[in-house]
């Protein structure tokens, strides 16, 4: 009867169990020689008010205190010249960090790059656009994308929690039918 | 908060977790029976589901932990349970991670064993479920604020870089250690009063 009432509460939170999860995860973005992003955890909530702080390699090129929706922001460094590591720590162990490889700052002829000229429109108005500002375009369009891919990535699947409590219960299964046959 | 990611502990403190856990899940699985077995599966199970869902508290955010209630009910084998629990989360959802599980299960573990060590008789001698229930919540009130130390003490012992800071520890741990005292005292209330048996980790003698 109690292993009833246990399954019965098991079920309760299996029910919650999907709609939030608890980790720490940083996004960020680059957009018009701008680096901004959040903190958020899997789940709801934004670490608000607390530390975060960007490295380019050893060296620290901003740091700051997040705002009310956990958010941060800071110019882009000119030159680029190793990944930028942006950390934010709540401060009580919660510790989280996203790097930002050379190649998202554009800027830096990439080998391959299909836009090294200015080009002009297709339909000849003569518009011609440098490769900043098609990277600044992309940059705006992307950004969306990116985010939601972080959140899918950050998210909790029922069929995983599932997975993870049969496979507990079958965990047990073994050991008794083991026990089972030494006995 | 309990779930420290890889890459933030230093080698000696996840030596010593690892080495701590061992010893602790080796005395849970000795004094694993056919009655333990399911006990301890369906709590992991419980634990593994629970500590899941998280609650955002001021800069942060809280799950249940539920240690103290495994304490009592299991014995030395929450330490089997929350290593599975805690491997599955790691591996299913990124949660903590593969090289810090001995420190965490320590973390987790620990404290809730304690509470059901030294609390444990006492709550079973009780006559009345409601005073098991309330020992039952500041057993379990006082594991969380012990876990909440012991994360502290372990980023402490890295590096400095990251040791937390008190002011928040506190308004994160001291909503959720009245939460899971909440819990602790309804669900050994509900035992003591429909099936005391089920609080004792080993069977009775002769039961």
């Amino acid at each position: 009867m109690i292993l009833r009432r246990f399954l019965i509460l098991l079920c309760a939170l299996l029910l919650a169990g999907p709609a939030a999860a608890h980790s720490l995860r940083v996004f960020a973005k680059v957009e018009g020689g701008q680096v901004s992003g959040y903190g958020f955890f899997i789940g709801g909530g934004r670490p608000q008010g607390v530390d975060w702080l960007a490295q380019m390699g050893a060296e620290t090129i901003a740091k700051g205190q997040t705002d009310a929706r956990g958010s941060f922001g800071f110019p882009a460094p000119a030159t680029v010249t190793a990944d930028v590591v942006v950390t934010v720590n709540t401060g009580e162990g919660h510790v989280a960090s996203t790097t930002l490889k050379p190649e998202r700052f554009g800027g830096a002829p990439m080998p391959g790059s299909a836009v090294t000229e200015p080009a002009a429109m297709p339909d000849g108005t003569g518009a011609a656009l440098t490769r900043a500002e098609v990277e600044a375009a992309v940059a705006a369009q992307v950004a969306p994308l990116m985010e939601r891919i972080e959140q899918m990535d950050a998210r909790m699947r029922l069929t995983d929690v599932l997975s993870g409590v049969f496979l507990i219960l079958g965990l047990a299964g073994m050991a008794l039918w083991a026990r089972g046959r030494r006995g | 908060m309990a779930h420290i990611p890889d890459g933030i502990l230093s080698l000696p403190v996840l030596i010593g977790g690892g080495a701590l856990a061992a010893v602790g899940v080796g005395l849970g699985l000795r004094a694993l029976d056919d009655r333990a077995i399911p006990r301890v599966a369906l709590l992991a199970a419980v634990f593994f589901a629970a500590s899941l869902v998280s609650i955002p508290v001021g800069p942060s955010s809280v799950h249940l932990l539920l240690s103290g209630l495994m304490g009592l009910l299991l014995g030395m084998g929450v330490f089997p349970a929350v290593l599975v629990a805690l491997a599955l989360q790691a591996v299913l959802f990124g949660f903590g991670g593969l090289t810090t599980l001995g420190v965490n299960t320590v973390n987790i573990a620990l404290p809730g064993a304690m509470a059901g060590l030294v609390l444990g008789p006492v709550i079973r001698r009780q006559v009345r479920p409601v005073v098991a229930g309330a020992l039952a919540g500041i057993g379990s009130a006082l594991a969380v604020l012990a876990t909440g130390g012991a994360v502290a003490l372990s980023l402490w012992l890295s590096s400095s870089d990251y040791v937390p800071v008190a002011r928040v520890l506190l308004a994160t741990y001291l909503p959720l250690a009245l939460a899971e005292a909440v819990v602790a005292a309804v669900v050994v209330g509900f035992l003591a009063r429909v099936e005391p048996g089920a609080l004792r980790p080993v069977a009775a003698a002769g039961a």
